[in-house]
């Protein structure tokens, strides 16, 4: 590849990406004032910090377990179980779906 | 909105800032950012915790700016560890210094109680025991802090679950010591004083007869949970997860009757009810502000 | 020094409680201190489960429970500023060998944990179209150009479909008909309030990670190539434009 086909092809892509990029931009202001913008915003993540007390005695902090030891017994049991195996002919077309949901 | 000046800025090292108005407010949290901006409720203030907008940008920000517009700001800290027995945190120190510069809220509060130690922040505001060692270590730590920040900070009392054979003084009488040397305020959390006498088989009355009381900057009230000790003993847990029961209420009155109406918080921090139901509880405790502004006036 | 053992007795529950505790009544203090031992450990795993929700619906809320709390014991937080906690979780449930059945979840642990990174991120401006079609009048120059990317801005390569795994856990698609080990590229941004995770093609991926290692928009357009061949720089880039990855074009110099 040589220094003038990157140069070139980069500027076509440039120009093609703000032309489009503007265009948006343009939808945006007719479609949608600031306040309609903040009523999209979805989940409120919660606040990690803040000052109050467990649930009690109920004693997460108090028994030992050991996932090296025979202690360990759980298996994972939610929605994992409901996956086809990874060797499955079906499944294609979910991650093309997915694509265009958020386009 | 207006805010009152405090009438007496009484450190030295502080500067006079606009008080928290003496009426009641409401913790801030995510879930009601877009309530409070779509139904601009009639609340006195607004408080956070510093340590949750410890962040560089985002929702959080945006939404404490927008709000902060409107409403009077206290900035309440959970994990500056004055009571820890190892130095502060002074990056910790200087990210809340960045933050009170970015907002200048009207107060700023912190717990009598300690959160970290070797490295380990533990998310829970830990017991300490009161002896003289302790007190000079508070101290120094509160001057380190307001020194650092440039204003007075408030100290909130604890709730508690266990005592330590080392105290040698009861805890309201080192909470009085620590405000006399230090000549920081007193966040009077008056939920914590209701669980923390129970929890001991203290007398609450004498409890807040011992504080401080001249220098209450600000009351919390909030929810407890119920649980047993060992021998069956009512435990108190200090859950905020929970309307203000009865008897905090009930305490509530009697500190207004000697202290006149303070900036009361109604603090939730879990099973977080919809916006109107925290303004209902919020506009209860205005009531009672009210009454005691007149019984003040008469 | 107290704090030292009551610290130790709080992450460990083979440890005693301290000694020096009290209780009025002459109660078992044991009893009373497990409020403590409870608060620390129910909240950290609490933090994590708000972190990572899909991951806890994964491997389902037993199982959440019980893995947070090994990692909590072994990586408690050394920071107040909890919307930093379980940077590494991720790395962990790859080496948690009960968990070694559900493959994908490390991976998908890494892009809840870029979701809340992005949440908190920096704000910043969106590009200026206008000063970047400048950018155009010297098309010789363009190659030397860098991309300044989006302070919130993440990138995800998983051999799985962790991507699509994730989104049947916001109403998108559903588990049962996902092809598993199909691999997944994702970039995480958050340009306004919204955190968004767009899927990208390897090729793509390829190059927007060059771009984040501060290459040359030549460099990196050649270093795509090299692993693909056909790479579509005017699709990849209109995508990236229109994510906000990129928000300003820089001459020359390496970013300091």
């Amino acid at each position: 590849m040589n220094k003038q086909t990157t140069a070139a092809a980069l500027a076509l892509a440039l120009s093609t990406g703000l032309a489009a990029l503007s265009a948006q931009a343009d939808e945006m202001k007719e479609g949608m004032d600031k306040s309609d913008m903040e009523k999209c915003f979805g989940v409120a993540m919660k606040g990690k910090n803040d000052c109050k007390a467990g649930a009690g005695t109920t004693c997460a902090g108090t028994s030992t377990h050991d996932y090296q030891g025979n202690a360990w017994s759980l298996v994972p049991a939610g929605t994992c179980t409901e996956t086809a195996s990874p060797t499955s002919p079906t499944g294609f077309g979910q991650l093309e779906a997915f694509e265009e949901k958020q386009s | 909105m207006t805010v009152a000046i405090s009438p007496g800025s009484t450190s030295d090292r502080a500067p006079a800032k606009p008080a928290l108005p003496p009426r009641a407010g409401i913790s801030l949290k995510p879930e009601h950012y877009r309530d409070i901006l779509d139904s601009r409720p009639d609340i006195g203030f607004v408080e956070v915790h510093a340590e949750n907008y410890l962040v560089d940008g985002g929702p959080y920000h945006y939404y404490l700016n927008r709000i902060r517009e409107d409403y009077a700001l206290s900035i309440h800290g959970v994990g500056m560890n004055i009571g820890g027995e190892q130095p502060l945190d002074a990056a910790h120190l200087d990210r809340i210094a960045g933050l009170l510069e970015r907002y200048q809220p009207a107060c700023f509060s912190e717990h009598l109680a300690w959160t970290s130690h070797g490295g380990i922040y533990f998310n829970d505001l830990l017991p300490l025991n009161y002896d003289s060692e302790a007190l000079q270590r508070v101290c120094e730590h509160i001057d380190q802090v307001q020194n650092r920040l440039q204003r007075q900070i408030l100290l909130e009392n604890p709730a508690t679950y266990v005592e330590f054979g080392r105290s040698t003084m009861a805890e309201a009488e080192f909470i009085g010591e620590v405000v006399m040397r230090s000549g920081c305020g007193l966040l009077l959390d008056v939920n914590n004083v209701h669980v923390t006498c129970t929890n001991h088989n203290l007398d609450p009355d004498t409890y807040i007869r011992q504080l401080p009381l001249g220098q209450v900057g600000e009351i919390h009230l909030a929810g407890f949970s119920r649980e047993q000790d060992a021998d069956g003993a009512t435990l108190l847990i200090d859950s905020h997860d929970a309307p203000v029961s009865e008897a905090v209420w009930t305490l509530y009155e009697d500190v207004l009757g000697r202290c006149g109406a303070k900036p009361t918080l109604i603090e939730r921090d879990g099973n977080i009810p919809p916006l109107p139901t925290l303004h209902a509880e919020a506009r209860h405790a205005e009531s009672l502000l009210k009454a005691c502004q007149e019984i003040e006036g008469s | 020094m107290t704090q030292h053992l009551f610290a130790a007795a709080l992450l460990d529950p083979n440890r005693a409680a301290p000694s020096d505790i009290r209780t009025w009544n002459g109660s078992d203090p044991v009893r009373r201190f497990a409020v403590y031992r409870n608060n620390v450990i129910a909240s950290l795993i609490e933090a994590l489960a708000d972190t990572f929700p899909v991951c806890r619906q994964l491997v389902g809320d037993d199982f959440f429970r019980a893995m947070a709390l090994e990692f909590v014991r072994a990586s408690p937080p050394s920071s107040p500023r909890m919307s930093d906690y379980g940077e590494e979780f991720p790395s962990f449930i790859e080496r948690f060998t009960p968990a070694a059945s559900v493959a994908y979840l490390a991976d998908v642990a890494r892009l809840e944990r870029l979701r809340v990174d992005a949440y908190h991120a920096a704000d910043n401006e969106p590009l200026d179209v206008t000063a970047a079609a400048d950018c155009l009048a010297d098309t010789a120059q363009l190659p030397l150009l860098r991309a300044r990317l989006h302070p919130s801005a993440g990138l995800l390569r998983s051999r799985f479909a962790a991507v699509s795994i994730w989104a049947a856990h916001q109403g998108r698609g559903t588990m049962k008909s996902l092809k598993i080990d199909q691999p997944q590229q994702a970039l995480v941004i958050r340009p306004s309030l919204d955190v968004e995770v767009v899927p990208l093609d390897l090729a793509s991926w390829t190059f927007a990670t060059a771009l984040n290692r501060h290459e040359t928009l030549g460099a990196a357009l050649e270093s795509t190539r090299q692993t693909h061949a056909d790479f579509d720089v005017a699709q990849s880039l209109g995508l990236l434009l229109r994510a906000g990855l990129i928000i300003a074009l820089q001459p020359g110099m390496e970013p300091s």
